[in-house]
């Protein structure tokens, strides 16, 4: 009787474990996914009725001088990554913090601004909270990374194949990134991401260099459309 | 257990059967809403930036 009392209670404890790891996995690959996809859609839209209603475009003329800094945790900037869909579209935030991450791509807080002089650093998932940068090991040089914010189209063209390197690895975010090819200063972008794709042993980096910019006034930039 | 958790639930095999699902239902919510979330930092998604060594342990 107690044997069987016993051998009862271990398979259903089993069966317990089995369906809480069950869960997890629903939970982290699918609904953290569809989570952070509604969250940076917010994001997006937010930062989309912002600019419609021109407080960008009046703080861009009233701070030409000193543009006031970014937000911790707020986004400032939409990126387009023609290469990853033509519906791919991401809100850029100020942080790269794991709550910031979770509603989409951060900025490395003491890299420079957007298209300004130096490089503006930039995070994301590669799996999980939406899968931001998935495709990441398919970027090749001459790919554009696409940028607005909301005055101005910043594009960038990527300058070679993706980089792995070690997690303590900082100087690929450096003004002028180590082992980027890059020799002297300039206004450069770098993406980083996790390597392998669910591991974090190592890092997978991209840089680019600013090709054009744009006002938004000009339209969309022709990697866009194309 | 949970055989002993269907001898503890009040009223017919139906009752107990709706009861059951509801606790079912809490405990998949309260896994989503707060176990998980506090549990998947603890896996190696998150790592995705390259200064962790000098933002700190996370």
């Amino acid at each position: 009787m107690t044997t069987r009392v016993i051998i009862r209670t271990l398979s259903e404890l089993c069966v317990t474990i089995g369906t809480l790891i069950v869960l997890l996995v629903v939970y982290v690959l699918y609904w953290t996914s569809v989570r952070a996809d509604r969250a940076m859609d917010s994001e997006i839209d937010h930062l989309q009725d912002r600019w419609a209603t021109g407080s960008v475009a009046m703080e861009g003329a009233r701070g030409q001088a000193a543009p006031p800094p970014y937000a911790p945790g707020a986004s400032f900037a939409v990126m387009y990554i023609p290469r990853f869909g033509s519906d791919w579209a991401k809100p850029v935030l100020q942080g790269t913090g794991a709550e910031t991450l979770k509603k989409g791509l951060g900025h490395y807080s003491r890299t420079a601004r957007l298209g300004a002089t130096g490089n503006f650093a930039v995070a994301g998932h590669r799996r999980t909270y939406g899968d931001p940068f998935k495709d990441f090991p398919a970027l090749r040089p001459g790919d554009a990374v696409v940028l607005t914010d909301g005055t101005t189209w910043f594009t960038y063209r990527i300058d070679r194949r993706p980089y792995r390197t070690r997690p303590s690895d900082t100087g690929v975010i450096d003004p002028v990134p180590r082992a980027s090819g890059f020799r002297r200063p300039g206004r450069y972008l770098t993406l980083t991401t996790c390597d392998p794709e669910w591991g974090h042993s190592h890092r997978l980096i991209a840089w680019a260099h600013l090709d054009a910019t744009r006002p938004v006034t000009g339209g969309r930039p022709a990697a866009l459309s194309g | 257990m949970y055989g002993w958790i269907w001898r503890h639930l009040p009223g017919n095999a139906w009752v107990r059967a709706l009861i059951s699902l509801v606790l079912v239902l809490a405990i998949v919510f309260v896994l989503f809403q707060y176990v998980f979330p506090w549990a998947e930092p603890l896996l190696p998604f998150n790592d995705v930036t390259v200064d962790e060594g000098m933002a700190g342990p996370r």
